[in-house]
């Protein structure tokens, strides 16, 4: 693996306790800067694939490597490290309830130990740049659900993450706020992070840099 | 904000956040605590009760009749020898005979002019340390195996009632204690664990985003820590409070020294830290 993979997924295997085979011979490498849309219907595995690449399970056969290092669940610090450098929207990933906007969107940069200073300038930068001014001290339960997605959006933006997980990001939108995510996210998939979007509909326009895979019977199409 | 700051400011959410939860761990654990004081101030008072009064016990050893006015001081010199005693007297025929004579008056003793039927004795006290059936038992085997000396009494059976009964309340005092201790363990954990429910989903998106186990107990460990040593403070402000509206003249009630109260708010403070870890490990999971 070269030091340039983000990830890389190696004959995952991995089935439900309750004995269904969600993965039987998943394969994905991502290199640092590309960025992959994966397809598939519901209960196709999307969002379990998620939970594979935060460490929040682990494959049954095969192998899970992000960063370098093989997600395993002994492995603790590993985890940690892999989620430090991660970021996430939707599905997994919501706000912390009991923080305001600004908390949140500096939470990953708190959990760095980022200086106060460093911390003031990168939340300015994304208020401004998500247009959440005025939401900066309001609770995620005070948010609307497209206020809700953006502040997610800055808070995987906030630490400059090498990585970052999109589970669903424009299911049930109106047309003028997909397209005010859809930009979002062409930004990102250009700015040199690796995107890993799951969805279970077709974006109505390519994101540049990025592949798309079909997530059926349980392996990438 | 740094991780301190952070978890500084964490602490005072979960208390503004959570008053009724904080405040009824608080007044639990003073109540289960403030118990555990009055048993403690109980305990020691009656203690030193005991002690007072087993500090006057004595020993009284019998010289035979046919035993030698010369020789006595061998037996006085061997007693001596024990490290236990802190005092011995001499008491004389004539001595023992005018000291019975103060008891009962002179008509009882008249027909005993001539001769006198009272022996000589040594009377012994005894240092606090060594007034217990075992060494009391010891030391009376010592002295009766001595040349010359007729019998040894002291408050035997008395003893061995009161030393029972004070097992009894040490043994009281012991189970009292413990189960206190781990209702206050099991219900401040119980309230730590609640507060962590109501925040289960932050603490499952900080786990995602890379914080650590440390982090994320920090705040509910050092509360758990200031909740135990101020339940434990309270519960001494208000036994210390009352204590000087309460006196009791017929007997010393006695209170642990400042250094004791500091140890135990502090033992409290550790049963808070407890508490708080075990409240919160569940929701540390990965």
């Amino acid at each position: 693996m070269s030091d340039k993979t983000i990830i890389e997924l190696s004959n995952v295997y991995l089935k439900t306790d309750r004995g269904h085979e969600v993965f039987k011979d998943l394969n994905l490498k991502l290199l640092s800067g590309e960025s992959a849309i994966i397809y598939g219907a519901a209960g196709s595995g999307k969002s379990t694939l998620i939970e594979l690449l935060v460490g929040r399970r682990f494959a049954d056969a095969g192998s899970v490597e992000l960063f370098g290092s093989l997600m395993q669940k002994n492995k603790k610090r590993i985890i940690k490290s892999v989620r430090r450098k991660t970021g996430g929207i939707g599905g997994l990933f919501t706000l912390v309830p009991s923080y305001t906007v600004s908390e949140n969107i500096t939470l990953p940069l708190v959990l760095s130990g980022e200086r106060k200073k460093v911390q003031k300038e990168r939340l300015m930068k994304m208020l401004t740049e998500f247009s959440l001014l005025k939401q900066a001290s309001v609770y995620p339960d005070k948010l609307t659900r497209v206020e809700n997605t953006l502040v997610q959006f800055a808070r995987a933006n906030v630490a400059h993450q090498p990585l970052i997980l999109i589970d669903e990001p424009l299911a049930g939108l109106d047309l003028k706020t997909y397209d005010r995510i859809y930009e979002y996210m062409s930004k990102l998939a250009v700015s040199g992070l690796s995107l890993v979007i799951v969805s279970s509909e077709e974006l109505k326009n390519k994101l540049p840099n990025t592949s798309s895979y079909h997530l059926i019977n349980g392996s990438l199409a | 904000m740094n991780r301190i700051g952070h978890v500084c400011k964490e602490i005072f959410r979960n208390l503004y956040r959570n008053p009724g939860t904080s405040l009824s761990a608080v007044l639990s654990m003073t109540l289960l605590l403030l118990l555990f004081d009055i048993f403690w101030i109980a305990a020691d008072t009656s203690d030193k009760f005991y002690e007072d009064y087993l500090s006057d016990l004595q020993m009284e050893i019998f010289i035979s009749e046919d035993y030698p006015d010369s020789s006595i001081t061998i037996i006085k010199d061997e007693i001596k020898k024990i490290d236990a005693i802190s005092s011995l007297v001499f008491i004389s025929k004539e001595s023992a005979r005018n000291e019975l004579t103060d008891l009962v008056g002179i008509d009882l003793l008249v027909g005993y002019d001539s001769s006198n039927p009272l022996p000589q004795s040594f009377i012994l006290t005894f240092q606090n340390d060594f007034i217990n059936s075992t060494d009391l038992t010891e030391i009376e085997n010592r002295i009766l195996s001595q040349k010359g000396v007729s019998n040894v009494y002291y408050s035997k059976n008395w003893l061995a009632k009161a030393e029972s009964t004070k097992n009894i309340i040490a043994d009281i005092g012991l189970f009292l204690g413990i189960l206190i201790l781990l209702t206050v363990l099991v219900s401040s954990a119980n309230n730590m664990r609640l507060t962590a429910k109501t925040r289960a989903i932050g603490f499952s998106q900080m786990r995602l985003l890379g914080a650590g186990k440390l982090l994320l107990a920090m705040p509910f460990i050092i509360e758990g820590v200031f909740m135990g040593a101020l339940s434990a403070g309270i519960g001494w402000g208000i036994i210390f409070y009352w204590k000087e509206k309460i006196q009791f003249t017929s007997f010393e009630i006695v209170f642990p020294t400042l250094e004791e109260i500091g140890f135990y708010c502090l033992a409290a403070g550790i049963l808070g830290l407890i508490s708080g870890y075990v409240g919160i490990r569940r929701a540390l999971r990965l």
